[in-house]
């Protein structure tokens, strides 16, 4: 705790000049902060993840001298897209060539335009990000834009000899009829402990139609805490993909909330974790105007001792008609101490809705399995063409084909180093 | 070719088969018959190496060599093929990829290159065509959302695919039309050669008419009780199995 507190004095410090509406915001925020404390275990929608290192670690906020070289390739990048680099937080904004249609801006200026997003409700670490934002973009697409080529906003935390963190806040405003694609993208490169603890609102105005890729990649060196809040006006069309792929410790809450009638979104999420890595996802998905859908597919593949927490929640409020909703959670142990805590939950207080929900988990399917062997297919490869399998559909979901088989190579490459370590 | 003697194995301390013998010799088609829950199912996956059945006795050579220790994938790649009674569903597997994958392992044992994917879609075009089934089946899942029938007439392809020199049968008449019947018999007919061997548990005998079967053997119980030939199959027919129970 005194080293946020000294991190935070130390960002005040550094930035003497900025204006009193954000110092004040921050002032609030970091007092929430401080008597909200971080999640124990005693927290019900927190019990099953430890966030106690987080306490005892001494992360330092990332400052111009942390800007690295740049790296000859950016990692991760997709081809056929628009890119938004940032580096240990550090936006390079003489790499992102951009397309009519579109403005980013940084902090300051949405902060400044749009100071009602800043409210500090909500969990620390929300209040956390919010008293010490640093970095991040705002994307706005105009009305009326179709952005052909998806948008891709690379996060990547590399080449720090020191525990870093960051507090990225970002932005996505798809304008009303707009189409766009964007591509959250985090890639922790580094043997150094650090700590992400971002931000992301997301709205889609009427009739606007956005897919949103959230990816994140690294592997057990970094701590990811994220929210991610969508609100979808009337007539809106959402598909979120997100893969999650290593991470010591990844903690994501998903809101999304329908502000009216007639929008849909789809939910694909698939985390992938192996050694002692743990993934926690709470999801809440909130239908207060008619005649919207939502459907949420999270899967979990789980290695070594590995361990994953799904959360999810379908809240249909009063008086609202017409409401489709399902949310289905899978999950599969490739390892004995491998674990899983899953609880999907309905809440609905109206009578016009077609709900489902369930959650599964289990191994490798034996009958699967000795059916492929019994062709001749070796163990092990009989194994990874289950497990490719199961992530498939996630795959599947995604449907700019670039994207899509950007991710197809990353699950067969964890997939195929998890197996041989393993 | 296949040599099995006085086999018992079981699960979980339950005995399943009390000592079956029986010889297969390279050209021979021998059929086994016997009420549900005999213990056909289990020998056919006692020899394809089906790991949750214990063998507490016996022995099961291939070619001289002992099965029982050797894993299923080895099992396959040595020539043997099951075609199952319930044919496995595993999502999001391509079904051509599968079927790629294994006619691979096959070559790579074999000491021979890899088929790529082009020629692989001929191949299996002229596949399709022997058990009539329809080139859609390759892009969806393996058996998945396949119908019964479909099933067993994607497991006959991956047999005439990988080309076994002993195949067993587990009911793959049932489940099938009378016109699928006929195609499936015959192409098992025309892959019929003086070295190929193959085991057909029915329940049917009309699957025998199609294949004369040189062997009919009757399971009770875990045990042969008779063994003859289609006057066999002619009798149970009109008589049931009461007659062969002590
Ligand atoms: N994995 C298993 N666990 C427990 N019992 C089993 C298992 N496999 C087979 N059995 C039992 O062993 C007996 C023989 O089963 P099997 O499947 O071999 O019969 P079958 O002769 O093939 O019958 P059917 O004609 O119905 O296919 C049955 O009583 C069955 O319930
Ligand atoms: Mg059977």
């Amino acid at each position: 705790m005194t080293q946020f507190k000294k991190q935070f004095e130390a960002l005040l410090d550094y930035w003497p000049h900025e204006g009193s509406g954000l110092r004040s915001v921050r002032n609030t925020a970091f007092g929430r902060f401080k008597e909200l404390g971080l999640p124990t275990k005693k927290w019900e929608e927190w019990q099953f993840t430890d966030f106690s290192d987080l306490k005892k670690s001494d992360f330092q906020l990332s400052w111009v001298d942390d800007l690295p070289n740049l790296p000859k390739e950016i990692p991760g990048r997709i081809p056929n897209t628009h890119l938004i680099f940032m580096i240990n937080g550090h936006y390079q904004s003489q790499l992102s060539g951009l397309p009519e249609g579109l403005t980013v801006s940084t902090g300051l200026d949405h902060f400044n335009a749009n100071p009602d997003e800043y409210n500090v409700n909500g969990n620390p670490f929300i209040a956390l990000n919010t008293s010490m934002m640093n970095s991040g973009v705002s994307v706005a697409i105009e009305n009326n834009a179709v952005i052909e080529k998806p948008i891709q906003v690379i996060y990547l935390m590399t080449d720090f000899s020191a525990p870093l963190m960051n507090h990225p806040r970002f932005n996505f405003d798809i304008g009303t009829n707009a189409e766009a694609t964007i591509i959250e993208h985090y890639i922790g490169k580094s043997p150094t402990p650090h700590f992400v603890n971002s931000v992301s609102k997301i709205r889609v105005r009427e009739n606007g139609i956005f897919s949103h890729i959230r990816l994140l990649e690294t592997d057990g060196h970094g701590t990811y805490t994220a929210t991610t809040k969508y609100q979808l006006n009337r007539d809106a069309q959402l598909n979120v993909t997100a893969l999650a792929s290593g991470g010591k410790l990844f903690r994501h809450d998903i809101e999304l909330s329908f502000e009216g009638a007639g929008a849909e979104a789809r939910l694909d999420g698939l985390s992938l974790t192996e050694k002692a890595q743990h993934h926690d996802q709470h999801v809440v998905v909130d239908h207060g105007n008619d005649a919207c859908e939502s459907h949420q597919l999270f899967k979990y593949i789980l290695s070594d001792k590995a361990s994953g927490v799904f959360n999810g929640k379908v809240v249909v409020r009063e008086h609202t008609k017409q409401t489709n909703a399902d949310q289905s959670n899978k999950n599969l142990l490739l390892s004995p101490k491998a674990l899983m805590n899953a609880n999907p939950q309905l809440e609905i207080y109206a009578e016009d809705v077609k709900c489902a929900h369930g959650s599964t988990t289990g191994q490798i399917d034996s009958e699967a399995l000795f059916y492929l062997r019994s062709r001749g297919i070796s163990k092990q490869k009989a194994i990874e063409l289950i497990i490719g399998g199961f992530a498939k559909e996630i795959i599947d979901s995604v449907q700019n084909s670039d994207v899509k088989s950007y991710i197809d190579d990353k699950v067969t490459t964890w997939l195929e180093s998890t197996m041989h370590h393993g | 070719m296949l040599e099995i003697k006085n086999l018992h194995a079981g699960v979980d301390g339950k005995e399943i088969l009390k000592g079956i013998s029986l010889t297969i010799n390279p050209g021979e088609l021998h059929a086994i018959m016997g009420r549900n829950g005999s213990g056909k199912s289990t020998l056919a996956n006692v020899i394809t190496g089906r790991d949750q059945y214990d063998v507490t006795s016996g022995s099961v050579t291939y070619n001289g060599v002992d099965l029982l220790d050797m894993p299923p994938e080895d099992r396959a790649l040595a020539g043997i093929f099951m075609s199952f009674q319930y044919p496995v569903v595993i999502p999001g597997v391509n079904n051509t990829y599968f079927l790629r994958t294994s006619l691979n392992a096959k070559l790579k044992h074999q000491g021979l290159n890899e088929i790529n994917a082009a020629d692989f879609m001929r191949l299996i075009r002229e596949k399709l065509k022997l058990v009539n089934m329809d080139e859609k089946y390759l892009s969806r899942a393996v058996n998945d959302g396949f119908s019964g029938g479909e099933k067993k007439r994607n497991e006959i392809l991956q047999m005439l695919t990988l080309e076994p020199a002993l195949s067993i049968l587990d009911e793959t008449d049932s489940g099938l039309d009378i016109d699928a019947l006929k195609i499936v018999a015959e192409g098992v007919n025309n892959f019929r050669n003086s070295e190929r061997s193959f085991l057909a548990i029915t329940h049917y005998q009309r699957l025998l008419e199609y294949m004369k079967p040189d062997r009919i053997h009757v399971l009770i119980d875990g045990k042969i009780v008779k063994s003859g030939d289609m006057t066999l199959a002619h009798e149970l027919e009109e008589k049931g199995y009461s007659w062969l129970e002590s």
